[in-house]
């Protein structure tokens, strides 16, 4: 129990040091981007001022961080410059989106890469396996710009998919059974590309991990009491691998906000993002410190839980984190 | 007439884990005294734990001490700084006990032997390595080894290149940290008379640290035990083996019999 | 030993793609921002040994490309002019490496405009912007490489060799630093920088930012090694002769992260020309007329080129056979290690 609170204890540091250096690399930047506003004819200058005062922009580093600080513990996140609203409902939303696509694409390459890898381990050196290796590896050679073009190419040329949008023109007048159809198709080519994306490293690493577990000699012994092979495969090999495939679950609920970027921006999903890029091109400030403290919470949620899921998994870790 | 080396009441604490205070800390030496007269041997018998690698550690200036005294010829090297020592360092060397862990295994054999003279700066390119070749004649390797790397030797010839080493400042006191119990028994004969024949022809000063007894009566002029970081028993060679005192001279003694008899047999092997 | 020789083997294979991007000017047969307003988004052109009179001929030609009637966009090939393919020709000037100055190229057409991968909206020809974008691209994720790794290596050898608080101190920050999605770091660093500067400003901007946000995993691996060789009594015995810590780090213990560094190195090259396309292709590196692979990409943002124009996607599948060559080569330096090593660096995903 110490162990996870110790976890805890460090995931928060790591949250704070990480808004810190998000925060001073804002901060540091050269130019004042309130310049850059007060030449902006549609922004009187009685705003620029206030916004001056509420930001304190001429107050010490230090003062600003902590004034950031107290706003965010109360839930605001400041106030986005382009689309004149404050930043919290513009991230949920987005977020929301985000998630609806990473939620769905993780689910389905775990659910697709851990039969898949064990199949192939179960099998390993034979034909089968290494048509699988070769694919997979011709696959993981394709980085995930050109997969996600591609894919998007496909799309315009055969018309089967829409090609960018949460959802079509006329939504809300669809009844749920399209609306759900709507979206679905929607989602079908970024999913795609992201699935695409992470499959292959996740096959590999379940592969390579049920692989050296099923050399053990208790596997061979448990094979000879008779023990079923789907049975020998699943409940032990797979739960002996488990270690290092619970760490890398781990990395894909970190990386459910931030990872899905650049097919966001590729197939025009309104996601996170998007949103991130044009906050970051119209230095919209306060937007991307939100937004990247949100992918950061995420990656570093992510960790513990994976952290806390080793814990309750592997019984060795629970015993030498609490030495007697 | 001083003594080459004086150990006084040398103590080292190490912190235990995540603790600093001191009563957690390890005691690895815990007030080792001893000397060793110019030319002699001194064996330092103990069991593994018993702190003798750190004191060779502290000896070759390589750990500081926490407390005590530490005089070489004389001189208190306990309190130089790190230029001071430079000076003194080549007087006193170690020749370890894992050849593979001494010996940097990408560099070759002459390289190896002359690096003291890199290290130290002296004499020209071609003049080290005039020298280092003299230096394997010394412990008797083949020049022909010369340009191999130490996996290509074997364990004799790996520790003979640890020694040559050893020899290349011209050292007065040379520490053996188990130096030869990874080796066979006949190669352990080889290396020892080595070492004896080159004692006597270049008046070194060894200090043998060991957990066997059998060797230690070989070489040993003075045999010192230690136990969990104190010197329990010490004296001339004869007198310790024949009439061991502390219980764990005694058990250490049992542990690495080799012979059927009584103990003063040993002493003549 | 079989591994030796596939790592000689993907040598010889990533030399080679270097070579060719290297000599672009060679291989390509135009000069990359030479304009063609006439020839807007040509599609490739195809090469023929037949001609329309079924007569065959010795050396291949194409056919120049004219509108279709009625349309402004479509072409068709007009059969009535014939352009031959010569090799070895005399062409446009170009500069070798970047100083030699010389005019033999691959191959080319007396002059005509032969697009072997088709034009864009300049008529600028595509194969030798590809060409000359890889030179930009590779140099990027290769100075990037070398900047991250140089840093990564001077912070693993000074946290694992001192030790201490500095050693506490440095590896909370590479945790920091591990912990930001560095997708996002990498834009942020980018953006906040000034945006309208030169090409070969945006160029270095480019590269430093990119060196500077990939340090913390080499160096958690280096200081890993560190920690380790530290501990070797050839070590202690080095220091035992008096030697200094610069002379110990530079001696033994930088020759013993060698294997950790080139193994990163063959992992993060692909990953930052990865970037650099990134950067690129989202407006955020290197501007026109510098083309990188990134950038040539960027028109398919467009729905239009999207739709119609399919030779534009073809600079993205350039980058292929380089990180084959990479991932070859990594896991080919990895094989004595543990077969995790470079699944743990979670392949080429950038988030």
């Amino acid at each position: 129990m110490r162990y996870l609170l110790r976890r805890a204890l460090h995931a928060v540091f790591l949250l704070f040091g990480a808004s810190l250096l998000t925060f001073l690399f804002s901060a540091l930047t050269p130019g004042n981007y309130f310049d850059e506003m007060r030449l902006n004819p549609q922004i009187s200058p009685e705003t620029v001022a206030a916004l001056h005062a509420q930001y304190q922009l001429d107050r010490p580093l230090p003062v600003r961080y902590a004034h950031w600080l107290n706003a965010v513990a109360h839930g605001e996140l400041g106030f986005s410059f382009a689309y004149n609203s404050p930043v919290a409902p513009l991230l949920w939303v987005r977020a929301r989106n985000t998630l609806l696509l990473t939620v769905t694409a993780t689910l389905l390459a775990w659910f697709i890469a851990l039969p898949l890898g064990v199949w192939s381990a179960a099998r390993f050196g034979r034909a089968p396996d290494r048509v699988l290796s070769w694919t997979t590896a011709t696959l993981l050679v394709v980085p995930d710009l050109v997969l996600a073009l591609g894919l998007l190419i496909l799309a315009v040329r055969t018309g089967w998919f829409p090609t960018g949008g949460l959802v079509s023109v006329g939504f809300d007048e669809l009844s749920p059974f399209h609306k759900l159809r709507d979206l679905a198709s929607h989602m079908t080519l970024p999913v795609a590309a992201l699935v695409l994306a992470t499959l292959p490293m996740l096959v590999r690493h379940v592969r390579a991990s049920v692989a050296e577990v099923l050399d053990a000699p208790y596997l061979r012994a448990a094979r000879s009491h008779g023990i079923p092979r789907r049975k020998l495969l699943y409940g032990y090999a797979l739960r002996a691998a488990a270690n290092p495939l619970i760490s890398l679950f781990g990395f894909s609920v970190g990386a459910l906000l931030s990872g899905s970027l650049l097919v966001e921006v590729v197939m025009s999903w309104p996601g996170l993002g998007p949103l991130l890029l044009e906050s970051i091109l119209a230095r919209d400030l306060y937007v991307v410190i939100g937004g990247v403290l949100l992918s950061m919470i995420f990656l570093v949620a992510g960790n513990l839980f994976a952290d806390v899921l080793l814990y309750w998994a592997d019984p060795r870790i629970r015993t030498v984190a609490s030495p007697k | 007439m001083q003594p080459l080396l004086k150990v006084e009441n040398l103590v080292k604490l190490y912190a235990a884990r995540r603790s600093a205070r001191s009563k957690d800390k390890l005691a690895a030496l815990d007030g080792v005294s001893l000397s060793i007269p110019s030319g002699e041997t001194l064996a330092l018998v103990g069991e593994s734990g018993s702190g003798k690698s750190t004191l060779a550690l502290c000896i070759a200036c390589l750990e500081t001490p926490t407390s005590g005294s530490l005089s070489f010829e004389g001189l208190d090297v306990a309190t130089l700084d790190e230029n001071q020592l430079r000076l003194i360092r080549p007087q006193i060397q170690l020749v370890f006990q894992d050849p593979v862990s001494s010996l940097n295994s990408r560099w070759t054999a002459l390289d190896i032997v002359s690096e003291p003279f890199l290290v130290q700066r002296r004499f020209t390119k071609p003049d080290r390595a005039v020298r280092a070749l003299q230096l394997l004649d010394r412990v008797a390797i083949p020049r022909r080894l010369a340009g191999r790397r130490p996996d290509e030797l074997s364990g004799g010839q790996k520790q003979r290149l640890a020694i040559a080493r050893a020899l290349a400042l011209e050292p007065k006191l040379i520490i053996l940290d188990e130096a030869l119990s990874a080796l066979d028994c006949s190669v352990q004969a080889q290396i020892s008379n080595l070492l004896l024949e080159l004692q006597s022809s270049l008046g070194l000063t060894y200090l043998f640290i060991t957990h066997d007894f059998a060797m230690a009566a070989h070489l040993a002029d003075q045999i010192a035990v230690m136990d969990r970081g104190r010197i329990v028993e010490s004296g001339p060679a004869e007198k310790v083996l024949s009439a061991p005192r502390h219980e764990a001279t005694r058990s250490l003694l049992a542990a690495t019999a080799r012979f059927v008899g009584s103990p003063s047999v040993l002493v003549t092997a | 030993m079989s591994q030796r020789r596939k790592l000689t083997k993907w040598l010889v294979v990533l030399v080679f793609l270097h070579c060719i991007v290297a000599g672009a000017g060679f291989f390509a047969p135009y000069d990359p921002v030479e304009q063609d307003r006439e020839r807007p988004y040509l599609p490739p052109m195809r090469v023929h040994l037949m001609d329309a009179q079924n007569h065959l001929h010795l050396r291949p030609f194409f056919y120049s490309l004219r509108l279709r009637t009625g349309s402004f966009d479509q072409y068709e090939e007009d059969t009535a002019t014939i352009v031959p393919l010569k090799f070895f020709e005399h062409g446009v000037v170009y500069h070798l490496l970047g100083f030699a100055p010389a005019h033999l190229h691959l191959f080319g057409a007396s002059g005509a405009r032969i697009y072997l991968l088709g034009s864009d909206a300049y008529g600028r020809d595509q194969l030798s912007r590809i060409l000359y974008g890889g030179q930009v691209s590779l140099l990027a994720g290769l100075l990037g490489a070398g900047i991250t790794l140089f840093l990564g290596a001077l912070v693993g050898m000074a946290a694992g060799y001192y030790g201490g608080w500095r050693d506490e101190l440095l590896m909370r920050v590479a945790e920091l630093f591990l912990a930001l999605p560095w997708l996002y770091l990498l834009f942020a660093l980018r953006a906040f920088l000034p945006l309208a500067v030169s090409p070969l400003e945006a160029f270095l901007l480019v590269v430093v930012v990119i060196g500077m946000v990939g340090w913390a995993r080499p160096a958690r691996l280096v200081r890993g090694v560190v920690l380790s060789v530290k501990e070797r009594d050839f070590v202690r015995a080095a220091r035992g002769f008096g030697a200094s810590d610069i002379y110990l780090l530079r001696r033994h213990i930088l020759p013993e992260t060698a294997s950790v560094l080139l193994t990163q190195a063959a992992i993060l090259v692909p990953q930052f020309v990865l970037a650099e396309m990134t950067l690129s292709f989202l407006g955020l590196g290197v501007p026109e007329p510098m083309s990188s692979w990134g950038s040539l990409l960027a028109s398919l943002q467009q729905y239009s080129v999207l739709v119609s124009y399919w030779w534009m996607y073809l600079p993205a599948l350039a980058i292929v056979p380089f990180f084959l060559g990479y991932l070859g080569l990594a896991s080919a330096l990895q094989h004595r290690t543990s077969l995790y090593k470079i699944e743990e660096q979670g392949g080429w995903n950038l988030s």
